[in-house]
């Protein structure tokens, strides 16, 4: 049975290729992913490329063997995958922030957090002590404190412009993220030897592309 | 006309031929079990929530649906059939009982509206050994995981590990071994805490390359490793897989051998079980315990296959897609 990988859609997708294909494995090129194609087979691997926020469902329900997804989003999705491997790229922050006349979110007296990510939003308030409405949102976040919709907002935050910009108010640091090779349980429990051979693999290429760039900096 | 033409989530009625073949699969389980010694107990539907809080991780109670009954009680519907079997026995077994082979069978209900065609009604067969804490007996509750299935086509692979290998881990260097394993990555161990011998089992048990001479090196868990490798030197290498970096991310009421019985053509999972030495003293009667549980519909729907259904891409089918 051939091994099917699931790569997300988006800002981590041409990283992801370009690892999987430093480490020996044939990947589709971009002209074939725009296609309307949903499954890419190469030298006894299937590629599909998915929504982000779906690698974890597909590796979680054992519709993909693997796959690489952010930290945030195997969360959000109670993934029970294994993650052998962190990337080095696409790391953010997921943070709570505050709006600009809000008060803090302990003080808050009618404090609502407007956020993506429900189910870590609520798990942190709960670990924190914190009261609050969680409101779930799709895209735009930040908006919701601007707009005075929220009184906080749990977000990825990168560079931070737009916090700034809005002078909105960063208060904790809910989650480092980072994206990760994700490992199926059931596959890694059926088919031990493929997976580490896999999962060596996207080690091994990621070891010596630190190596050389620190060889680069010496 | 009834307005709701569709039944809730994850429920739904099973035909006459998802009966007929239910219930086959369901007698030949029970004939077998029973030419096996093992006598069947019938567990209520409901049960007061309070004799298992101490018991169920906060998540397995969450799968459960629960509600206050006209006296005012916090009453749950079965949702797992072990501790109740350890209720329901406990009070009623002595020295001279044991070891005792029952079974049971039954619909369990899950809450599990974010799993993804999960089935929230799941019939399931289950056998325990009561008594016994010998590599014995957990050899003869694998051997009956694997033999099971074996009358349906299906090529049982069964997957097993020791809990007590990491709890033992985490009591002696806290939660963050949990992370550095289940992740499979050690960034965030400090290494200093640690000694040698167990840094070593640690890493190679991330790595997936551990063996159990790695795991008789840690002092603590020396007889663990004697247990295990008596186990395995009875069991068919081909069928049963000893997986020491499978890792839990809980342990719920497990104590020692933890295992699951996968369809070795599907790869999909049709039972599992472990061992819960602890488990009948909480119910008041000290009594080392292992135990198996198929859920029915699982096997049944590797069985009956999957019809194929279009999906975009000529030739392809949605069941080759999801798998």
């Amino acid at each position: 049975m051939s091994l099917r990988i699931a790569v997300p859609k988006g800002r981590l997708q041409d990283n992801v290729l370009a690892v999987f294909s430093d480490a020996g494995y044939d990947v589709p090129t971009e002209s074939e992913i725009r296609s309307r194609r949903l499954v890419f087979h190469r030298d006894g691997v299937e590629w599909i490329v998915v929504k982000d926020c779906d690698v974890p469902v597909y590796v979680e329900h054992g519709a993909a063997d693997a796959g690489v997804a952010g930290l945030d989003q195997i969360l959000e999705h109670g993934c029970s995958a294994y993650q052998p491997v962190e990337m080095p790229f696409g790391r953010c922050r997921m943070m709570l922030i505050g709006a600009p006349e809000a008060a803090r979110l302990a003080d808050e007296r009618n404090a609502k957090v407007a956020t993506k990510y429900p189910r870590i939003t609520r798990q942190y308030l709960e670990s924190r002590g914190l009261r609050a409405e969680v409101i779930p949102l799709g895209g735009s976040v930040e908006l919701a404190a601007v707009l005075n919709l929220t009184s906080h907002v749990v977000d990825l935050v990168e560079t931070g412009e737009t916090v700034r910009i809005h002078r909105l108010v960063v208060e904790d640091t809910v989650a480092e993220i980072s994206p990760r090779l994700i490992v199926g349980r059931g596959i890694y429990r059926t088919e031990r030897a493929r997976m580490r051979e896999l999962i060596a693999r996207v080690e091994t290429t990621l070891s010596a592309r630190t190596a050389a760039f620190l060889g680069r900096k010496g | 006309m009834a307005g709701k033409t569709r039944y809730p989530t994850g429920v739904r009625p099973l035909l006459i031929e998802e009966a007929a073949r239910r219930r086959r699969i369901e007698g030949h389980f029970v004939a077998e079990l029973e030419r096996a010694g093992f006598a069947e107990v019938v567990l209520p539907i409901i049960d007061y929530a309070e004799p298992y809080a101490q018991i169920v991780s906060a998540d397995t109670a969450r799968q459960s649906y629960r509600f206050i009954d006209r006296e005012g009680d916090l009453v749950a519907v079965r949702s797992d059939f072990t501790p109740m079997v350890a209720r329901a026995l406990a009070p009623a077994i002595g020295p001279s009982d044991l070891p005792l082979r029952v079974f049971y069978r039954g619909d369990v209900i899950r809450c599990e509206a974010s799993r993804l065609g999960a089935n929230r009604e799941l019939f399931q067969i289950g056998a325990e050994i009561i008594g016994d804490p010998s590599p014995e007996a957990d050899v003869a509750i694998l051997e009956i995981a694997a033999g099971l299935p074996a009358a349906f086509d299906v090529r049982p692979l069964v997957v097993y590990n020791d809990t007590a290998i990491v709890s033992r881990l985490l009591s002696a260097f806290g939660e963050p071994v949990r992370s550095a394993l289940v992740t499979k990555r050690l960034g965030s161990l400090d290494r200093a805490r640690i000694d040698a011998p167990a840094f070593a089992l640690i890493e190679r048990l991330a790595g997936g390359f551990a063996s159990l001479a790695d795991v008789a090196a840690w002092g603590p868990l020396a007889d663990r490793a004697a247990h295990l490798e008596e186990i395995a030197r009875r069991l068919d290498p081909a069928t049963f897989s000893l997986h020491l970096d499978d890792i839990e991310d809980g342990f719920d009421y497990y104590t020692g051998i933890r295992f699951r019985v996968y369809d070795g053509e599907s790869r999909a999972r049709i039972a599992q079980g472990g061992r819960y030495d602890d488990l009948y003293a909480r119910f008041g009667t000290p009594a080392a315990a292992i135990g198996l549980t198929f859920t029915i519909d699982d096997l049944q729907e590797r069985r009956a296959g999957a019809p194929p259904a279009a999906i975009g891409s000529p030739g392809q089918s949605l069941s080759e897609v999801t798998r």
